[in-house]
């Protein structure tokens, strides 16, 4: 069915860009934009894909209705195809809002929205709209993104005239992040029989600050997302040499805060930019009587980036990525570093191409057991094709 | 591999010096906008969804599909060529920011949408005609 589906959503984003014009008469648009990717891995397989072999299992589509029934009254829908390896392969929401911007000064969005945390993650799965092929993983992870793009609830916006010093740009944001039980998160936990069967669902409030200084192309910022305390249901299968057992507990996860600092410079044909992000989590499972077992994790993440648009219709860039898990136990599951450089070759603007190429060391992210069974190697090259298509 | 890459950063950071060529566009507004002139940045701002006021009314920026004036216009206030600029919009539209804004083929279709529609911004070459239009002096 789902296939169906992407079948007929190709179909449309390849046959008819001539409909993204405005439908005038109901102020009315349409865009959307489809990408096909291919992952060449040198060592372990990724994302849950045989990528080792070379893996075709990436692909996206997105639709968008958009309507502005009155200059300041906006609203849209936006559903998305994703597969990755065993991730997706559904369709789903991914924002659904109406918005009200009564001048530059202030706006509200609601319904649900994107959380607009760090530099990226409002477009972090618009794929037309960078170079990258995989954005910084230690902030931006590709298993998890469909989870934590948006949420159920509000955003207020707006920007503050600075005069001299510049422009200040805020956001501020709450409502409920729900994060699947198939989410990449979950990963590891769900390998080792442990399952959240109705996932986890958290009310989660935040703020933004992007300062546009006086030197033009220049912002500075942060942002800050609080996800209160949760508990969910949590089942655990063990399995012996003549039974199996199955288990219903709890997993608890007290409240935490993730903090981004981020800075972006734009000059012409250069771009610039950098973030560092923490992600503390501090957590209990328990099944039957207490005691309950405690878990902690604590990453710390960080990139820097530079791109150059070395033609009208190329442009290059780099980045230098890295995570570490300051709760895990030493070793390459501690750690991820992973060198990048990109290359993004616009044949239009509909229709684009990208190839990087990623030099990983450390397995702290991105990699199952069940596709990797003789274990992982703690370095691998990571190869990435792929074909976009927008209108 | 890291020097490579370091020289690949020294290099981009060599085209910040990079001079740009004066436009030959103007800016034109419906009669309604309160504006005579317009900063760059503002200006700016306006074309790529940061903003929709000038001088403290609505404005609606109105774009040319392509042609001389597109590129010269992009390339001297924005600072993008058309191919990236979309993409810059597309990113808005798809993040659920912004509605993408119109665009006509011609001066003269940007003349006659910017003449009809209040708080309209338009751009087109010097030497088209505009009448019942005003021009926004950038500053």
């Amino acid at each position: 069915m789902n296939r169906l589906l992407v079948g007929a959503l190709a179909f449309a984003l390849g046959a008819i860009p001539a409909t993204a014009q405005s439908l005038e008469d109901l102020n009315i648009q349409i865009h959307g934009y489809a990408t096909q990717g291919f992952l060449y891995t040198t060592n372990n397989n990724i994302f849950t894909t045989s990528s080792s072999h070379g893996s075709p299992a990436w692909s996206e589509a997105v639709v968008n209705v958009g309507a502005q029934p009155t200059p300041k009254l906006r609203v849209g829908v936006q559903a998305r195809y994703f597969l990755l390896g065993n991730y997706g392969n559904t369709i789903t929401l991914d924002w659904a809002a109406a918005d009200y911007k009564v001048n530059d000064k202030f706006g509200i969005r609601f319904g649900k929205v994107k959380t607009p945390t760090g530099l990226f993650n409002e477009v972090q799965d618009i794929d037309p709209s960078y170079i990258w092929s995989l954005l910084p993983q230690g902030i931006y992870p590709i298993t998890s993104r469909n989870s934590l793009l948006a949420h159920y609830g509000g955003v207020l916006y707006g920007t503050l005239d600075a005069k001299k010093l510049g422009k200040l740009e805020y956001r501020a944001w709450g409502g409920v992040r729900v994060l699947s039980e198939d989410d990449g998160y979950f990963l590891v936990q769900k390998e080792s029989g442990s399952a959240l069967p109705n996932g986890l669902t958290r009310i989660n409030e935040g703020a933004a600050i992007h300062w546009k200084m006086p030197l033009p192309g220049l912002m500075i910022g942060a942002s800050n997302d609080r996800e209160m305390t949760s508990t969910s249901t949590l089942t655990q299968v063990i399995a012996l040499p003549t039974t199996t057992i199955n288990l219903t507990g709890t997993e608890k996860i007290d409240s935490l805060n993730k903090p981004n600092f981020f800075g972006r410079y734009e000059h012409n044909k250069f771009m610039v930019a950098g973030e560092h992000f923490r992600f503390p989590v501090i957590g209990a499972v328990q099944f039957g009587a207490p005691p309950a077992s405690a878990f902690r994790v604590d990453q710390q993440a960080w990139f820097g980036m530079a791109s150059y648009k070395v033609t009208e219709k190329l442009t290059a860039g780099a980045y230098d990525s890295q995570l570490v898990n300051r709760q895990s136990a030493l070793g390459p599951g501690r750690y991820q570093k992973d060198w990048a450089i990109s290359g993004r070759y616009d044949f239009n603007q509909y229709l684009y191409a990208k190839a990087e190429q990623h030099f990983v060391q450390g397995t702290a992210l991105g990699y199952d057991t069940t596709l990797n069974p003789n274990g992982l190697q703690p370095n691998t090259k990571l190869t990435v094709l792929k074909m976009g298509v927008s209108f | 591999m890291k020097k490579l890459l370091y020289a690949f950063l020294l290099a981009a950071s060599a085209s910040i010096f990079v001079v740009q060529a004066k436009a030959q566009v103007i800016v034109i507004a419906n009669n309604s906008v309160k504006a005579t002139e317009v900063s760059k940045n503002d200006l700016k701002d306006v074309f790529t969804g940061a903003s929709t006021s000038l001088g403290g009314g609505s404005v609606v920026p109105i774009l040319l599909k392509s042609g001389t004036a597109n590129e010269e216009f992009l390339q001297a206030y924005i600072g993008k060529n058309d191919t990236a600029y979309r993409a810059g919009w597309r990113s808005l539209v798809f993040s659920g920011q912004a509605t993408m804004p119109k665009s006509v083929d011609g001066d003269a279709a940007v003349v006659e949408f910017v003449s009809h529609n209040a708080g309209a911004v338009g751009y087109i070459s010097k030497a088209s005609p505009h009448d019942g239009v005003k021009v926004l002096a950038i500053k």
